[in-house]
């Protein structure tokens, strides 16, 4: 019985050792292969940053296969390395011997790879011609074949761009672990290269699409003066807008006796300077133009002048409003000067004493000094209107006030010129306009005069002005409610008067003048732009403020001026407020 | 042809052509990870054990993880030929 026990414990501490033994050793074997595992991680990993930190930015393919060779030594044997890359023209095929190797050998190799791209590509490579380059170790006779080899397909955003190689002479040298490696890293080298090509790209998309979109026109060259970026506004410039492959000869002919493109370029390129000209006519058009070195910004080229650019940019507005400016401050001066004259002319003779002595005599050149100086006084006002508007700080002093009481007031005041110049001038109210409006009385008595007065100017004799009121309500037929309210109009066929207005009081001021041109008419309210009314020897001549300063009035209340007109018949101004 | 017998030459084709892009030593290597297919040294297929559509996905697997898409893309001619062989994922 105590044998039995003796046994049966031996027995269990036997397999007890047995398992723990076991168990130690299956231990240690997992340890040994995750230490495997590791220390291959550890491999890759600091291949990858050697090749990364050699690599850095670069998108050129075949420095980054450079690299990759350039490197391999150090983590597997190989008598050759070599790459091949495939271009639109050319194979580029580049071997680095190890050790001295037969040209047998080499061209072997480079079958090999040709069949792998070929197989890749789906296409038969042997009509391209290759471009063949060998370092290392020099070629010898020898019959050693290739007995170990092993192909790496170089692929960048899904397009295969070449083959990686590796041969020995040695035969089954390479195991799976250590050539899944190279695979891995120039897999994940390729990865790389991708994601920055789309980083670039989309940036140079968003680049171009600027580029595209500007006003200016931009050219840019590189050193040969090979057109490389071209906008459609400098294909505009140069009268080629749908012209896909314009050179800088394009440039050349176009710009011949205007301007020197090719020679500022140059001297741009090669002295690295910026040259600028201000105003060159192209094409009835002026353009500023500047002609800038385009500089490196990182890597190798960094500060190196690789490019020049010129840029076109239209001043022919700037110029034009420029011209304007200048006519108008001409005029302005005339206008100045004519009563300033009068009144200088007045005072003298005024000095004399003979004058002095026929009191009737010197009332007249009183009255005569007066009216220059009002005259005066009145372009005054009107610049400081136009100077408040332009700053915005045009005020209305608005108050209750009787519209038809302002109409019927005005239409007194020019009853005696209106009669003089053989012109009917009347009013016209419509129905259920309001006693009182919030207006300002004497802006809107100004805004009165001024229309009433350009219709009595613009009228020939026997002609007929009306000065009319009606009420509009908000989204009914506004032409409509002027005929039921028996208001002469002209109807714009091209651009229908719109009905969208809130409530408001439409004053109509309708002539049977000259009529306005439609050209004419987009210049009516403009400061600086001033038009013949047609071909009177006696047409009224004056600073052409009164309509800007109209508009401002009539703005400054809420309201919206309009004109309507044909030629030869006659014009509507119009006006609203709102009530 | 039974369709054993179809894979069998079908996934020749593949190690034969993969053998030309990658280089013999390592197609045939990434083959012999399919454990449900045999393979002689010359690259033949001789047997597949199990389901014969799931050795051949596993083959092209093996082959996409090793170098990408690519070589999966690169098959597209030999497909062809096997109209009878559904496309793979």
């Amino acid at each position: 019985m105590q044998n039995a026990l003796v046994t049966i414990i031996a027995a269990c501490s036997i397999l007890i050792g047995a398992y723990s033994y076991w168990k130690s050793k299956k231990l240690s074997r997992d340890i040994v292969a995750s230490e495997t595992e590791l220390k291959s991680r550890m491999y890759e990993l600091s291949i990858l940053k050697e090749l990364g930190d050699k690599i850095g930015y670069s998108l050129n393919v075949q420095k980054i296969v450079d690299v990759i060779t350039g490197s391999l030594n150090q983590f597997i044997d190989y008598s050759t390395v070599s790459y091949m890359l495939v271009d639109p023209a050319k194979i580029v095929f580049k071997a680095d011997l190890q050790s001295s190797v037969s040209r047998q050998f080499v061209d072997d190799i480079k079958n090999r790879m040709r069949d792998s791209l070929s197989a890749l590509l789906d296409k038969k490579l042997d009509t391209i011609p290759v471009e063949e380059a060998l370092t290392g170790a020099m070629l010898k006779e020898s019959n050693e074949p290739v007995r170990s080899f092993f192909n790496i397909p170089l692929v960048i955003g899904g397009n295969v761009v070449g083959v990686l190689t590796v041969a020995h002479i040695k035969p089954g040298l390479y195991h799976e672990e250590e050539m899944t490696i190279l695979y891995k890293i120039v897999n994940q080298a390729s990865q790389a290269v991708t994601q920055l090509e789309e980083v670039v790209k989309t940036e140079e998309g968003k680049l171009n699409a600027m580029v595209e979109s500007m006003g200016d026109g931009i050219v840019m060259t590189d050193k040969d003066y090979r057109v490389a970026v071209v906008n459609p506004a400098a294909k505009f410039i140069i009268g080629l807008p749908n012209k896909n492959d314009v050179t800088i000869f394009d440039f050349i002919d176009h710009l011949e006796g205007k301007f020197d493109i090719r020679g500022k370029l140059e001297e741009s390129i090669t002295l690295g300077k910026i040259f600028s000209a201000d105003e060159v006519a192209i094409g009835g058009g002026f353009f500023q133009i500047l002609v800038a070195p385009v500089k490196g910004s990182h890597g190798t080229i960094k500060g190196e002048t690789v490019a020049g650019v010129v840029i076109f940019h239209d001043v022919t507005k700037e110029r034009q409003v420029e011209k304007m400016r200048d006519q108008f401050t001409s005029m302005i001066v005339h206008e100045l000067r004519s009563p300033l004259g009068n009144m200088k002319k007045i005072g003298e003779i005024m000095k004399e004493e003979s004058i002095r002595q026929d009191k009737k005599a010197y009332n007249e050149y009183v009255q005569m000094f007066s009216q220059s100086s009002s005259d005066m006084l009145d372009i005054v006002n009107d610049l400081l209107d136009v100077a408040k508007l332009e700053a915005g700080k045009f005020e209305v002093s608005k108050r209750k006030a009787n519209i038809k009481e302002i109409i019927e007031d005005r239409i007194k005041f020019f009853d005696t010129t209106s009669r003089s110049a053989k012109i009917e001038l009347a009013p016209v109210f419509g129905r259920e306009i309001p006693e009182d409006i919030l207006i300002d009385p004497l802006r809107i008595s100004q805004v009165l005069g001024n229309l009433i007065s350009n219709a009595i100017k613009f009228s020939r004799p026997g002609g007929r002005v009306f000065v009319q009121a009606f009420m509009h309500r908000n989204g009914q037929d506004l032409e409509r409610e002027a005929a039921e309210a028996g208001i002469s109009w002209f109807k714009d066929i091209e651009n229908k008067l719109p009905n969208d207005y809130a409530d408001t009081l439409v004053i109509a001021i309708t002539d049977t003048g000259e009529g306005i041109s439609k050209e004419n008419r987009s210049k009516l309210f403009n400061k600086f732009e001033q038009f013949g009314s047609g071909n009177r020897a006696d047409k009224p001549k004056g600073t052409g403020l009164g309509l800007v300063i109209v508009k401002g009035i009539i703005e400054a209340h809420g309201g919206t001026i309009g004109v309507v007109s044909e030629e030869g018949i006659g014009s509507t101004f119009y006006f609203t407020i709102k009530i | 042809m039974n369709e054993k017998e179809l894979y069998k030459a079908l996934m020749t084709e593949i190690i034969q052509k993969q053998s030309v892009i990658l280089g013999p030593q390592i197609a045939i290597l990434k083959a012999r990870n399919v454990s449900v297919i045999t393979i002689n040294d010359n690259g033949h297929v001789v047997d597949i054990k199990e389901d014969p559509r799931t050795a051949l996905q596993s083959l092209v697997d093996e082959y996409v993880k090793l170098s990408g898409q690519i070589v999966k893309n690169a098959l597209g001619s030999i497909f062809i030929k096997y109209p009878q062989v559904e496309g793979i994922q």
